[in-house]
């Protein structure tokens, strides 16, 4: 009965869904001072949720194992940076070196844009320089078994960071001090309530960058992504050209990566090297695994959970506990990433589908779920 | 340069490239195990290097060093249980992310349990002794290792091809199934390759920080990551190949940094291995597989 | 009668060698235009090794494959082969043509494996839907946005009515590891066809069969050979299937050719008796 749900009803709860959620963050983002770690959690969420289903799409969908989110990130965040923090204060965020006139006179002469236009110039470009970095790797990488590209690509994530901090760097990545006075999401204008656009721009941008990847999936060459994560030999046995699909994936994953890179700087505010380190590529992979390999909704829920529950709900893991006047000893600092690290454990060893497998949301089952529980397994072999 | 300290380079180099050709022993004998890249390993280098931070807190360096090696394998022999073992039938990907999320859980434990502040390592004074040959003067530890190095590796070299263990690993590493078949405890031969490589690190972080004085939850990242590209430059599978790759890597490494491009040392390790994936796959002295179709 | 006018596929003087191993060993065959040839073998023999070479798998070591009047596949040892090679007419063939499998297949051949290779946890439609691809006008930017509707709508048209004809309509939306075995021998070959060959290479197609199972196969491969119109050369040990079907046949033996003819000359000859059951000599 409910599998029968019709398209017009599907396209109304859709619609409901987005309206009540652009209400519901809107309302969030012109009070952001009552709400502000909500807010900011949201804000990080969305952010992970483009880097989780762009590692998804390579990882999941087309069986290819990347390390370098970290370093694509940290391409895309620098680039955006550097295009927009204001070339006002750019001196005192360069105070020693200065920026290096090039640059600087390149940034001189974007300054005729608006700052909005200038932001996306940045973000665009860190996606192209990363997905030009992907597209020299994957070269002689993609040819050979995958596992090369686990190291290859983290070694590339290790190398970045060594650079953007190195003192040759001095003038264009400010070196070991970072960057700052980026500027956030909020739109600035006199008509519009303060904090407009903390949360609205984020999400369109990840929207756009999600429905993009959503749309390749489901496209002929998402097919293709498949076939070679399914068996890579019978799929070029059906004409597929393996390294030129391998090539694009990794292109398309890296570039979103990058975008979403340059938005977690405008996140932050200020970023230096260290913030991309290893463990934040981890910080992905635990996203994406306990989503589900494979299910892009998964992916995106599973951003949401994990930064909720590590910035928020399981933060007195790091605060020492006090029952009772006595002192719970497990409780200080870093053991919040302990438990996290034990929970991606748990899961790939116990519970290796993750929380969505590789199905993805859909209302009819959401709407049938209490009466669907019981006869679950039924249910999907009918429908596989 | 003078001569001087070219040859001092040299010998500095020759000793780095022994502890990471240690270290990648491990990674190249799991790899040819169980197709593994085992991310945990440089975490279990690491994990030695405070496990000799704590010993010697308390113990003399006699006593330590075995003890050190001992727990060291046992971490190792423990983590190929938990971890690996119970994915033996799952995609190889599977086992991947299990090995990370090991290397995941090991340096956030360390950053737990040992702050993410950089430890002192201990030092062992006889190690520190400084032998002046000629013009040149080194602390033993620089010409020790080469030697122990190559040690290790020729009783290494004889346990795997004169031995009736060494030949069920070969069997193992070449066909995992007929292996099986034929009767080879698999599970026996996988946990020998966790105790040797887990054995090597430790001696490999022993020999490593005692030139670096501290231990942090990510000193092991770099090394592990040189020490990986090391196995693949030599042939990932083959012992000597991983001997080889290390003594390059450590030598090229400590050169690059005395010219002052120490920076550049690591983004150069990089550069061989896109370097040797692209014009031999199959690394220096290893050798060429062809897929079964 | 002019046979290389309607010559399909031709090897010539092929050898293929893994190190000091010599897996096909100046191998040299014809396949003519509607023929159904077979490749047999005891085990072992390197028949699907010559697939392989043939699907651009492996690159040969020495020899020379065409396909219609157009040279697929040459090449003479190269590097520490030089030294190596064991086989014969080293140095005949000047140059070097190493295509990937996935130009063969758009030249216009395809192939079955003999350990089934499906995309197991894709549907049986989905399965064919793949084939269809790598004839895609649209560009990448055009397919993620739909802007080729029209040529998306047709492939799936295509796919569909290819099933329906192969007689796997009803099962399209099952997952191709939920299929029985038979059935997953038939959408392999049913995905084989959706590329649309000319030459159609089976690998062993009936192995794991039973005596009907293997009947009602006979009947489908004569079937799929009229209707689209194929060529096929076969690897096969079901000696009835063989001797039923097959215009031709090739026996080879330590990858060496060791017999040739009509099912009747082959089934006499003492070299392929020898071969088969072992002789003393």
């Amino acid at each position: 009965m409910l599998r029968s749900m019709t398209k017009k009803s599907t396209t109304l709860l859709n619609l409901t869904a987005v309206v009540v959620l652009v209400t519901l963050l809107y309302l969030l983002e012109i009070n952001k001072n009552s709400f502000g770690m909500a807010v900011s959690i949201l804000q990080k969420s969305v952010i992970l949720s483009i880097v989780a289903v762009s590692m998804n799409l390579l990882n999941g969908f087309t069986g290819l194992f990347s390390l370098g989110q970290a370093g694509f990130m940290a391409i895309g965040a620098y680039i955006t940076a550097i295009f927009s923090i204001s070339s006002d204060t750019i001196d005192s965020v360069y105070y020693t070196s200065g920026l290096a006139p090039w640059l600087m006179s390149f940034k001189l002469g974007l300054d005729v844009f608006p700052s909005a236009i200038r932001i996306l110039f940045g973000l665009l470009l860190g996606g192209v320089v990363a997905g030009l970095f992907a597209a020299l790797i994957g070269i002689p990488v993609l040819r050979l078994k995958s596992d090369y590209l686990a190291i290859a690509t983290l070694g590339f994530s290790e190398i970045i960071r060594a650079i953007l901090s190195s003192p040759q760097m001095d003038q264009i990545t400010n070196g070991s001090y970072g960057l700052k006075n980026i500027p956030g999401f909020a739109i600035e204008s006199d008509f519009l309530p303060v904090g407009t656009g903390s949360l609205l721009v984020p999400f369109a941008i990840a929207a756009l960058c999600i429905t993009f990847m959503v749309m390749l999936i489901k496209s002929s060459y998402g097919r293709a992504f498949m076939a070679i994560r399914e068996d890579g030999v019978a799929a070029e046995a059906m004409g597929i050209n393996l390294l030129k699909h391998k090539e694009l994936s990794f292109i398309v994953s890296s570039f979103m990566t990058a975008i979403a890179g340059g938005l977690l700087a405008m996140f932050m505010r200020s970023i230096d090297a260290r913030t991309f380190q290893i463990s934040m590529t981890y910080d992905i992979l635990l996203i994406v695994v306990i989503g589900g390999l494979g299910s892009i909704t998964g992916s995106i829920l599973s951003a949401f959970l994990v930064t909720a529950s590590k910035e928020w709900w399981l933060r007195f893991f790091d605060q020492p506990l006090i029952t009772g006047g006595i002192t719970i000893p497990l409780f200080r600092t870093g053991f919040r990433m302990v438990v996290f690290s034990v929970l991606l454990m748990v899961v790939v060893l116990f519970f290796r589908r993750g929380l969505m497998g590789n199905r993805e949301f859909s209302w009819s089952a959401l709407l049938s779920w209490p009466k669907r529980m019981p006869k679950a397994k039924k249910g999907a072999n009918k429908r596989g | 340069m003078t001569s001087t300290t070219i040859i001092q380079h040299i010998l500095t180099g020759i000793s780095l490239g022994g502890a990471y050709a240690l270290i990648a022993i491990g990674y190249t004998l799991v790899y040819g195990i169980l197709l593994l890249i085992n991310f945990a390993h440089s975490d279990i280098f690491m994990m030695a290097g405070y496990f000799m931070v704590f010993a010697m807190a308390v113990m003399p360096w006699p006593i330590a060093i075995p003890l050190v090696i001992a727990v060291t394998i046992f971490l190792g022999v423990v983590i190929e249980k938990a971890a690996y073992k119970p994915l033996r039938a799952a995609p190889r990907m599977s086992i991947m992310i299990s090995s990370i999320g090991v290397s995941y859980l090991l340096q956030n434990l360390a950053t737990y349990l040992f702050s993410a502040l950089p430890k002192g390592y201990p030092t062992i004074s006889p190690l520190k002794r400084v032998f002046q040959i000629g013009s040149v003067s080194a602390s033993l530890v620089t010409f020790l290792t080469p030697v122990l190095t190559l040690i290790l590796v020729f009783i290494l070299m004889y346990l795997i091809n004169h031995t009736k263990l060494g030949m069920a690993m070969r069997a193992v590493s070449k066909d995992y199934d007929t292996a099986k078949l034929m009767g080879i405890k698999i599970n026996q031969i996988i946990s020998v390759t966790f105790v040797i490589g887990s054995a090597m690190a430790a001696i490999g972080s022993i020999l490593y920080f005692t030139d670096r004085m501290s231990v942090t939850p990510f000193s092991g990242t770099l090394p592990g990551l040189k020490c990986f590209v090391a196995a693949v430059l030599g042939g990932i599978g083959s012992v000597p190949g991983a001997v080889l790759g290390g003594f390059i890597i450590g030598i090229s490494e400590t050169f690059l940094t005395a010219m002052g491009y120490s920076t550049y040392s690591d983004a150069f390790t990089f550069l061989l291995l896109i370097l040797i994936l692209i014009f031999r796959p199959t690394g220096l002295i290893g050798e060429t597989v062809t897929d079964k179709v | 009668m002019d046979n290389s006018a309607s010559t399909v596929l031709a090897l010539r003087d092929v050898t293929m060698q893994f190190g000091g191993v010599v897996a096909v060993d100046n191998l040299s065959l014809e396949v003519r235009r509607g023929e159904i040839v077979a490749l047999i073998g005891p085990n072992g023999a390197g028949k699907t090794t010559v697939f392989n070479v043939v699907t651009g798998v492996y690159a040969p070591t020495n020899g020379q494959v065409s396909f219609g009047n157009q040279v697929i596949a040459k090449n003479s040892p190269q590097g520490k082969m030089q030294k190596l090679y064991a086989g014969q007419n080293k140095g005949v063939y000047k140059g070097s043509v190493q295509p990937t499998p996935d130009q063969i297949t758009k030249k216009g051949i395809a192939r079955t494996f003999q350990n089934i290779r499906l995309f197991k946890n894709m549907t049986v439609f989905e399965n064919v839907l793949i084939a269809k691809h790598m004839n895609m006008k649209a560009g990448f930017f055009a397919a993620v946005f739909r802007l080729n509707a029209k040529e998306e709508k047709n492939m799936r048209a295509e796919s569909l009515a290819l099933l329906d004809m192969l007689g796997l309509a009803d099962l399209k939306d099952e997952i191709a590891n939920n299929l029985p075995y038979g059935k997953q021998r038939r959408l392999e070959i049913a995905r084989a066809l959706a590329t649309k060959p000319e030459l159609l290479l089976l690998d062993e197609p009936a192995a794991g069969m039973n005596p009907q199972e293997t009947e009602a196969l006979t009947d489908f491969i004569h079937q799929i050979k009229n209707d689209f119109n194929l060529t096929i050369l076969m690897i096969e040990h079901h000696m009835n299937l063989v001797m039923d079907i097959s215009d031709r046949i090739y026996v080879i033996d330590f990858g060496e050719l060791i017999a040739t003819g009509t099912p009747e000359e082959v089934q006499n000859n003492p070299a392929v008796i020898a071969a088969y059951l072992g002789v003393d000599e």
